[in-house]
């Protein structure tokens, strides 16, 4: 009787979230404010990492930029710092008339900090996260953002390769959000970004260890988002990024079939960013771009494994990433690109 | 329609964490359908030794070495005392994992990580140790013992649920990679809740839908799986629906069944091994 019940309630809730779900795509959610709020984006000196510094820059957040490269971040910080500029100079241009708003700019100046951090190091990332909530304060947004990808193939790949890379795009995701959970936690406020890949959603032939860290994170992130709920925290968003290859060059030389290429061409990560912006800003709880990749996704699920295989061999999929590697080799022979790992 | 099953009569198979749990199944199994030798690794020899005596009693060659698979130097090193001593492995069996069950802010640093090494780069290691000789031997099998949780995370077991899909995506990968290279094959078992220490105490609400496999069935079933050549297999095939209804409903919708499911709470009785 009384399951029967809360069966029904489930249903109802159900199709509720489908209707809200609905609402959510007809009628645009207002974005949250971000004015003042501390974000902590690591991997914040290239890549999509610098490109949402800069977005939750022009929204005036206050930013605490991690990265291991100490130019590139201060590069990031600079760019920040512009933007800083201008949006004084935009609000106190528009807001002269109206007198209460532009004291609230004129009270309120966002800044940005750097930090040089390796958060494949456990006792680095705490002490760096101490010292974030000793000089800029709580955190509201953590942007767990920076990975690397080692580039050769498993029975290539020498082993410290395959650890970084997993230290990197997964481990370093407990330890950032170990240190920054607790206080939102408290205050029931907060917001846990992971930057995935869809290739945490799929495979491809050829990337075991990187595929393995992006589905390791994406595991991380809904079993984090569960635990949230059932300790009913919902105060605490938390939204899962899966860009499809992103003109970042960090895949350089991966290539699908010749006729495919023209449909599923590499995204251009600013657009990437920005979807991913409106959609932590509108609480949603995941975003893939292109939206083909949602299709994909279902697609795994509901195809045997077989016709996965067939839908990959059309497409020129399984071993798109065979000619990345082989244009990593090439160009790690040439000392090109010992840097980026 | 019957399916042609592939003979294990020259393999040599290896199994991790044999000595107990579904590995020791696994072990049996294998010996019962026909595999020439079998060996385990574990880190308790006292369980390992008991599994090779039962083993041998039925007629089978079993040996068995002392090997922590999170320990990548230790990996090697056995693979090279395996090679030597017993022969080249045809099949590799991933099975050894451990479970912390704890949620992310009650979890201690180190075992976090523990679980890390041991479910996922130990599978790693153990596959970049065995499959270059089964790629030179055009014979060779990777198998892995995965759970339904890679593809559908719960709360409270936030160490488990990030190394196996870890480990999902590996098998994934490898298994697209070598589909070009004939003979050597790769097959995920994807099993819901079973019945050993592992999970003991766990609690799920409705065990008359959801009753705990059966150790000897999972066993049966991977050891057929591998005789087939099936890459995954989902145990019950009814947890499909589960990653279906994951990959369609809102974020809303899926948190009210997992939490109708009992998912959110089963964890919270949870003792593993002790
Ligand atoms: N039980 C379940 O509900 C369930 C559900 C789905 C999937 N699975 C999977 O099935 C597999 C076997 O689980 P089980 O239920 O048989 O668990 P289990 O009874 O706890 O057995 C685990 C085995 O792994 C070995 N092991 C653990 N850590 C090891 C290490 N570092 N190096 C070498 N061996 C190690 C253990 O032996 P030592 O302790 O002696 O080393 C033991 O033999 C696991 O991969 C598990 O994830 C289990």
């Amino acid at each position: 009787m009384h399951i029967a019940a809360e069966f029904c309630v489930v249903c109802v809730k159900v199709l509720w979230s489908f209707a809200a779900a609905a609402a959510r795509w007809l009628v645009k959610p207002r974005e949250k404010r971000v004015q003042g709020r501390v974000c902590v984006i690591t991997g914040a000196g290239s890549g999509l990492g610098r490109l949402f510094a800069l977005h939750f820059a022009r929204r005036g957040a206050t930013l605490a930029l991690w990265d291991i490269n100490r130019t590139a971040n201060e590069e990031t910080a600079e760019l920040v710092r512009e933007i800083y500029r201008q949006n004084t100079t935009d609000t106190s241009s528009t807001c002269a008339g109206s007198e209460d708003s532009g004291e609230k700019s004129a009270v309120f100046q966002p800044r940005v900090y750097t930090y040089v951090c390796d958060v494949s190091q456990r006792e680095s990332v705490y002490a760096t996260a101490q010292q974030v909530r000793r000089e800029v304060g709580d955190v509201t947004f953590l942007v767990n953002n920076a990975g690397v990808v080692s580039g050769r193939h498993l029975l290539e790949c020498p082993d410290e390769l395959i650890e970084r890379t997993m230290m990197v795009n997964c481990h370093a995701h407990f330890w950032t959000t170990k240190a920054f959970l607790p206080k939102m936690l408290e205050l029931n406020e907060g917001h846990i970004v992971t930057v995935a890949s869809s290739l945490g959603l799929f495979t491809t032939a050829g990337v075991e260890d990187y595929c393995a860290s992006k589905f390791g994170a994406i595991g991380f992130h809904e079993s984090l988002s569960h635990e949230l709920k059932a300790a009913d925290k919902d105060g605490i968003k938390m939204t899962l990024v899966c860009p499809f290859l992103v003109d970042t060059g960090m895949f350089k030389g991966c290539q699908i079939r010749k006729e495919m290429a023209p449909f599923f061409p590499p995204l251009n990560p600013e657009h990437c960013v920005e979807k991913a912006m409106r959609a932590i800003l509108t609480d949603q709880p995941m975003v893939c771009t292109p939206r083909a990749m949602y299709a994909v996704s279902f697609m795994k699920t509901i195809l045997p494994f077989d016709a996965i295989v067939c839908m990959y061999r059309f497409l020129g999929a399984d071993k798109c990433m065979f000619s990345f590697l082989a244009h990593r080799k090439e160009s790690t022979n040439n000392n090109e690109s010992k840097i980026s790992m | 329609m019957p399916q042609k099953r592939k003979d294990l009569g020259v393999d040599v198979v290896l199994i991790t964490g044999g000595g107990r749990g579904i590995g020791r199944h696994l072990a049996k199994e294998f010996a019962k359908q026909g595999a020439k030798k079998i060996i385990l690794w574990g880190r308790t020899e006292k369980c390992l030794r008991e599994t090779c005596e039962e083993i041998s009693m039925t007629g089978t060659e079993c040996h068995y070495f002392v090997c922590d698979v999170g320990n990548r130097e230790e990996v090697y090193e056995q693979a090279k005392v395996v090679r030597e001593k017993v022969g080249d492995v045809t099949i590799l069996v991933n099975n050894a994992a451990v479970v912390h069950g704890k949620s992310l802010m009650n979890s201690d640093d180190d075992a976090l990580l523990k679980t890390q090494h041991i479910n996922t780069l130990g599978q790693f290691w153990t596959t970049k140790a065995f499959l270059p000789r089964m790629l030179e031997l055009r014979h060779g099998h990777v198998v892995c013992i995965n759970s339904i949780l890679s593809l559908s995370s719960i709360p409270g077991a936030i160490d488990y649920c990030t190394s196996k899909a870890s480990a999902y995506a590996f098998m994934e990968s490898l298994t697209l990679g070598l589909l070009d290279c004939p003979g050597v094959d790769c097959t995920t078992i994807l099993p819901f809740h079973t019945d050993t220490e592992m999970f003991q105490g766990m609690r799920v609400r409705f065990p008359q839908l959801f009753p705990p496999l059966n150790p000897e069935m999972v066993a049966h079933r991977t050891v057929d799986a591998v005789r087939t050549n099936t890459a995954f297999v989902v145990l019950p095939w009814t947890m499909h629906v589960l990653v279906i209804l994951k990959s369609l409903l809102p974020q809303g919708a899926l948190e009210e069944i997992h939490k109708f499911a009992g998912s959110y709470t089963c964890m919270n009785t949870f003792k593993g091994r002790t």
